[in-house]
Parts: structure tokens; sequence; C-alpha cells
């Protein structure tokens, strides 16, 4: 799957965890930009993706996520 | 020796002028020796375990970055974390279960092998543990490389912070030990001011407050309910003013040795809600308890969604009260900011879709509910904080709601000082809050509003400060 097509699923997935439609992601999206994604609903967004494409993050790799730019990499490594 | 003592008077700037004429070189291992010498001072039989903690730590780090296999690397750091915690369970729980049982044993006419105890807590285990366990877990997640064993002893026993924090993490401390700086008066300049309001909020605020508050819970059957209200709302003030203005001195103090260390403290009288309450009060122990406890326990329930989210909340708040004081008094009172902070994740949806409606997020009527709201939720809750059992609460509790109104027991001078001393704090807040940058009084340009300003805080604090305390709440955490 390409980067873009990951974030545009992503991107969807954001939309419906901050109920709202208007949101659009750049890899350099970061928590400082919305103010919903706090530590709350970082881990229900987190179980989101992990659902959506069949995959599982470790502990370890939350630390690594600074923006959309890294989860989007990380999710291109484990798929 | 606490900050407020004569002794520190003549410490600090001796240690700032000899650390800073010292050679870069021998700096790290100067401080070391201050460090040591500055605990010794305090108790020394304890300086032992801050050596054992010390020594753990710096074993297990070892262990973790040398063993191949993750699940060695687990179970050093499991192991290497059960090190570590004993003396503070030692200290802190083991007399309180001990007793426990004596007392419910021989009410049953049972005998239990060991005698009733009282353990003295030695001075800032509470703090210095967590820095050593965040040390290790951070070795653990590879956020940073072994250090050693020097450096990591420099970090556990940093004497600004080892007798009430801000609890630091390695990551940001060590590498500034290790950077060559030199002589910078602009440092050393802002640490002092720091210093300065700290000293204010501790001994004309605080300990003046305190006076009231200590007058009134310390005979709880004899005040009425409004005395009760009252000392209950001067408590959350007293106690900010007390750990909050520890925490400006140990700041201030580790700027004039050009070393940064974490905000503990963000106006939290101003928050909006809980949760916010909790980003701007005890910032270093909440991102700590963030970062170690609450994210691996609510990743370890994602799958349970919200209801993952709370649990995880629960257990944190539960931990966080178990850590202030063995008692059920912290228990219920880590529960309470458990169920408030769940309520609030819970809500948040609707809230929110609430606020965007009538759009009230930037109405002042709002903003000023939602902080009263805060302030008086949080200042309920730490009258668990304060009464020394869970009778005394409920009996607190019961007059502040079932008392017919009379007028609060009235206290002269202590009462004028410590809202004189409250008003100027609170107004500089809001000040800091609303209009940032607007009146700058410590760093207003002109040097002679500068200069009188430092002037009106020191003869404030001498005129109106409380003498001859030399006790921060938090020493007994």
């Amino acid at each position: 799957m390409e980067k873009n097509e990951i974030l545009k699923k992503v991107e969807t997935i954001f939309r419906s965890v901050f109920d709202n439609n208007s949101l659009v992601l750049t890899t350099e999206t970061s928590a400082l930009d919305i103010p919903e994604w706090n530590s709350l609903n970082h881990m229900i967004l987190i179980s989101e993706v992990e659902s959506a494409f069949s995959i599982r993050f470790k502990l370890r790799d939350l630390n690594m996520m600074r923006n959309v730019g890294d989860m989007i990499d990380l999710i291109a490594s484990k798929l | 020796m606490a900050f407020t003592s004569l002794h520190f008077l003549i410490f600090f700037p001796l240690v700032v002028l000899l650390y800073w004429i010292t050679p870069f070189r021998a700096r790290w291992i100067f401080l070391l020796v201050v460090n040591y010498l500055f605990y010794l001072n305090m108790k020394p039989g304890f300086t032992i375990i801050l050596a054992l903690v010390t020594l753990v730590t710096f074993l297990f780090s070892k262990l973790i970055s040398t063993v191949n296999t993750e699940k060695a690397k687990k179970n050093s750091l499991i192991l290497g974390i059960t090190f570590i915690l004993l003396p503070l369970f030692f200290y802190k729980y083991f007399g309180v279960i001990n007793n426990a049982m004596v007392a419910l044993l021989t009410e049953h006419g049972l005998t239990w092998p060991l005698p009733e105890m009282k353990l003295f807590l030695p001075i800032g285990i509470s703090f210095y543990t967590f820095m050593a366990v965040g040390y290790l877990i951070d070795i653990y997640n590879e956020e940073i490389e072994p250090v050693n064993p020097g450096y990591l002893a420099l970090f556990i026993s940093f004497f600004p912070l080892i007798l009430s924090g801000p609890i630091e993490r390695a990551g940001n401390l060590i590498p500034q030990f290790k950077e060559h700086k030199t002589l910078d008066f602009e440092s050393i300049t802002k640490g002092l001011k720091m210093m300065l309001w700290g000293y204010f909020m501790k001994l004309v605020v605080a300990d003046r407050l305190g006076i009231y508050v200590d007058a009134v819970y310390e005979n709880i059957p004899q005040h009425n309910g409004s005395s009760l209200m009252l000392a209950s709302f001067l408590y959350s003030f007293q106690m900010y003013a007390d750990l909050g203005g520890y925490s400006l001195i140990a700041i201030g103090t580790a700027k004039t040795l050009g070393i940064d260390v974490i905000q503990n403290f963000k106006r939290p009288f101003f928050a909006t809600t809980m949760a916010e309450f909790w980003r701007r009060w005890h910032i270093s122990l909440i991102s700590w308890l963030t970062d170690y406890i609450y994210t691996p326990l609510s990743f370890s329930f994602r799958k349970y969604k919200v209801w993952g989210i709370i649990l995880a909340l629960m257990i944190t708040f539960l931990i966080s009260g178990i850590w202030h004081g063995a008692a059920l008094t912290f228990l219920v009172w880590g529960l309470i900011q458990g169920v408030l902070l769940s309520i609030e994740a819970l809500a948040s949806k609707s809230k929110s879709n609430f606020e965007k409606k009538h759009s009230l997020s930037n109405k002042g009527f709002y903003i000023l509910i939602g902080s009263v709201v805060t302030f008086l939720l949080f200042s309920g809750s730490q009258i668990f904080s304060k009464a020394a059992s869970l009778d005394d609460a409920m009996l607190v509790y019961s007059k502040i709601f079932t008392d017919n109104f009379h007028l609060p027991y009235r206290d002269g001078y202590t009462m004028l000082y410590g809202f004189i001393a409250l008003s100027i704090l609170m107004i500089k807040e809001f000040n800091e809050e609303y209009f940032p940058g607007k009146i700058q009084l410590f760093n207003n340009n002109r040097t002679v509003f500068r200069w009188l300003s430092y002037y009106f805080v020191i003869f404030m604090i001498l005129y109106m400060g409380v003498f001859g305390q030399e006790k921060f709440i938090y020493f007994q955490f």
C-alpha cells in the first residue's frame, strides 16, 4: 500500500474518532494541531488504526510517533 | 537542610560560587560531592539508602542494555524496578500494614509476630525512587543510553530536586550535566528571580494560610461549617503556594548552576476542567505517572476503548493516592480524581459539541464557571488529603453541608496578611494567564521598576513572612 493511500485511510479514521468530517491530515499534523487529540483519544485512535490495517503496535512504537508522518511510516513498516 | 533554613542561605551562594570557578571537567564531581553533603546534612543514615538505590539502578541498567533477548530485558527491568521500590515500600507502607495487622489481630484475641512500629520516612525517597525507576524504563525503551555510575549518582541525588522534586528525567538532566557551560549571568539572574518568587509563595502565602488551616483542621469538632469550608478552600491555595513555591526555589537553584529543570506548576487555578487542572498541577509527577503507568496501562486495555481508558485512569490515580501516603484517606483522594476524570472523559464529546453549538469556548463567563467548578471539585477532594482520617473527612463534609450559616472563625492578622498575600499571587497569575507579557515587574525593561519590584517582594517576605517553620508539606510524601 502506498503511503498516500495509508494517509487517506488514516484520515478517515481521524475524522470518525474526532467526529470532524472536515479534518484534513498532512504528514506534519501533530497533536498540537488537533485540540481533541489528547492522551485519552490517542489510545482509541491507535486501537482503530490497528483494526483498520490489521496490524499490532508495540508500546515502544508509540514513543516514536511524533506526528501523522511517523504514524504512516510505522504502519507501512508493519504491512 | 530545607530551602528556608539559614544553613541554605549560606550553603547556596557558596556552592554557586565554587561551582562556576571549578574547571568544567571537575564540575560534575564537585556537584556530586555537594549533593551528598546536602543529603548527609538532613539525615546521615539515610544516605546509605540513596547510595544503594543508585547502585541497584546502575547494575540493572547495565544488565538491561547487555542481555540479548527481549524476554531477558523485560525480566531484568521488572526485577530492577522491584529492587528499587523495596526501600520505598518498606519505609512508607510496611509500618502501616504491620500496625494494621497488630490492631486487627489483637482485637480478635490473636497475636502478630511483630510489635507495633513507627518508621521514619527517608526524606525525598518518593521522589528520587521515581527518578531512578524512570531512568531504568527509559534505558529499557532505548530512549537513553546508560551512563557511568558517577553521572547516574549525580542525576538521582541532584540537590535542588532531591527533597521534593520536580521529578526529572535522565534524558533532560544528564546531557545538561555533560554540556560545557560558561558562566552565564543571565541564567543566574533568572534563577534568583524564580527563587525570590518561590520564597514569597512559601513564606508569605503558604505558611500564613497554613496557620489558619491548621487551627481549624486540628479542632474539627469545635469549628462550624463555614470555617471548615473556608479552611478547605485556603488549604488548596496553601498546598499550591507550598509545593509551587518549593518547586520555584528548586528550579531557580538549578538555573543558577546553568541547569534547566521541568516546570512543575502552570497557574493551576485557571484550569477550566479537571483534565486541564492535572496538566497544570504537579506536572512532573503527573507526566511521570502518564508516561510510565497510564500509557502502558491504557495501551494494554486499548481494545476496551473508552472503558479501557477509564480503567487505566482509575488505577493511575489510585497509585498516585498511595504514592502520597499509606492511608485510606489518600486512597479515597485518588479514587475521587479517577472518577472525576473518567466522567470528563465520558462526557468530553457531548461537552465539546455543546460548546461549539453555543460558541462558549472563549466566553468570559463560561471560562469563569469552569474555573470555579474545577476549583470546588479539587478543594472538595483535598479534604481527604488534609483530614487525619476518613471519619474526620466525613465530619468536615457533614458540617459544611448541614451546619446553619455562622460567620467563619476569624484570626486577625493571619487572615489579613494571608488574604493580601494570596491576592498578590492571584493577581500576578491572572495577569500572566490572560495578558501575558503586558505588565512586567521582575522582567520590566526599566531598571527602576525591576528593582522596585524586587525590593517590594523582599520587603513583603521580611515583613509578612512566617519564619522558623522549615517544613514543606511535600517532605512527608
